[in-house]
């Protein structure tokens, strides 16, 4: 079975990064993920087509959740997702939940093979906590 | 070429030009209270869609606009290349292949709709739209002579000066963001203006 | 250690953490890993009469905070309640294959 794959979006590449390991290193490598963050002049900041070319690296056809930090980066998640070609589109979720935390606990649920309903409602479950 | 392909392509140069010829403002303005960097982001949005002016303005009006859009997304970045790119988008969705003026108006205040819901921001807070709302309204009004219309944009843009912002990076200077004119909207006020003016002569 | 009783479609066991920092972040993860693993449904105490918490949940194994020094009370119902419950103790005993530290 396909996991879903994870999606970090951060104003900060080193977050992202950072967000990425932590899921590598406490999830394993099973389960599809990418990142992105900052700007193409190397400040912070975030960038649709970087996020869209990010959801394609982590594209699974169970679907894909995206993590994102402060508003900005949801705003152009929003938008890449919207930009996504139509079959894919509805299968990719943007989570209300920590970027870090939501990774690793989205990737863990995503690695049983859960839908991606549900990885959503577990980051957004660990966040309302 | 058709006389729909040539004045879009008229269109593309007009904006690229007048955001090319103030891109220093705006890069100033954004220093003041953003990131420092819309100047050169629209600037460099515009001249790609520029570059790409003839295959562009070779399609119908929906396409065309969707076009711009896209590529404003993608080239531009930071807040304001995803706002620009989804007014140009949705435009593009709301006209009709052959648009009259009631047309426009209606597709530019469900654009401007548009705008707010991706920004999930409202007139009032210091951004870009305290020009699109006001230019909606103008239009609605009958507001014909581009003239007009590009003076009530500007005006709209000054009036930013005195508010303070409460969306976007300037709104984390809280106070200290009072006192300069948000750079989205005096570039959405050149736009307007340049805009205007190329479809009164059409 | 105490090792798995079973009744019929149902399992139980229990073992002493000894990992250096008990049930933290990334063993919180191994454990829920390993527990979606199995069809049966598979729940975690601090003491054989619970209270209980859904070890598939990770939100709640995460919360869950139990210290080096407690005892893992798992029981298990479903088809492969004896193989869940011995491979969740099995993972515990082996410190959740971590060095020290790890967390």
């Amino acid at each position: 079975m396909e996991s879903v794959g994870v999606v970090i979006v951060s104003h900060s590449p080193k977050v992202a990064e950072g967000a990425a390991d932590m899921v590598r290193q406490m999830v394993g490598e099973e389960v599809p993920l990418a990142w992105t963050g900052g700007n193409p002049s190397g400040g912070l900041g975030t960038d649709v087509g970087q996020i869209m070319s990010a959801i394609d690296r982590a594209w699974s056809n169970a679907g894909v959740v995206v993590l994102v930090d402060l508003g900005g980066a949801e705003t152009n998640s929003e938008m890449a997702i919207e930009m996504l070609p139509e079959e894919r589109r509805g299968r990719v979720l943007i989570c209300n939940a920590p970027v870090v935390e939501g990774a690793v606990v989205a990737a863990t649920e995503a690695a049983g093979g859960s839908s991606v309903d549900l990885v959503r409602q577990t980051a957004e479950e660990y966040s309302a906590r | 070429m058709d006389l729909g392909a040539e004045l879009r392509a008229e269109l593309v140069k007009a904006v690229a030009t007048v955001i090319d010829r103030h891109a220093d403002e705006l890069t100033s303005l954004d220093q003041a209270i953003g990131d420092g960097d819309h100047g050169i982001n629209m600037k460099r949005g515009f001249e790609a869609v520029l570059a790409d002016v003839a295959n562009l303005s070779a399609k119908p009006w929906p396409d065309f606009l969707k076009g711009v859009g896209t590529m404003l997304v993608m080239k531009v970045g930071g807040a304001s290349g995803p706002l620009y790119g989804t007014l140009f988008m949705a435009l593009g969705k709301d006209l009709p292949a052959e648009p009259g003026r009631a047309d426009l108006v209606r597709a530019f205040r469900g654009a401007v709709t548009a705008v707010q819901a991706r920004g999930k921001s409202e007139r009032g807070q210091k951004t870009m739209l305290d020009v699109l709302i006001p230019t909606a309204e103008a239009l609605e009004a009958g507001t014909a002579d581009a003239a007009a219309v590009a003076r009530a944009a500007h005006a709209a843009a000054d009036a930013t000066i005195p508010v303070k912002a409460l969306r976007g990076r300037a709104s984390f200077l809280g106070d200290r963001s009072i006192g300069h004119m948000d750079p989205g909207a005096r570039s959405s006020a050149l736009m307007i203006e340049a805009i205007a003016s190329v479809l009164e002569k059409a | 250690m105490k090792n798995g009783v079973a009744t019929e479609t149902a399992a139980t066991g229990a073992i002493l953490i000894e990992h250096e920092v008990g049930l933290h972040a990334r063993p919180s993860v191994k454990l829920t890993k390993l527990a979606k693993t199995f069809a049966s449904k598979i729940e975690l105490g601090l003491s054989g009469n619970g209270p209980w918490i859904d070890a598939k949940s990770i939100v709640k194994v995460m919360a869950f905070r139990a210290a080096k020094g407690s005892t893992l009370h798992f029981r298990a119902h479903g088809g492969d309640a004896h193989e869940a419950v011995a491979a969740l103790v099995e993972l515990v005993r082996r410190g959740f294959d971590e060095g020290h530290g790890g967390g």
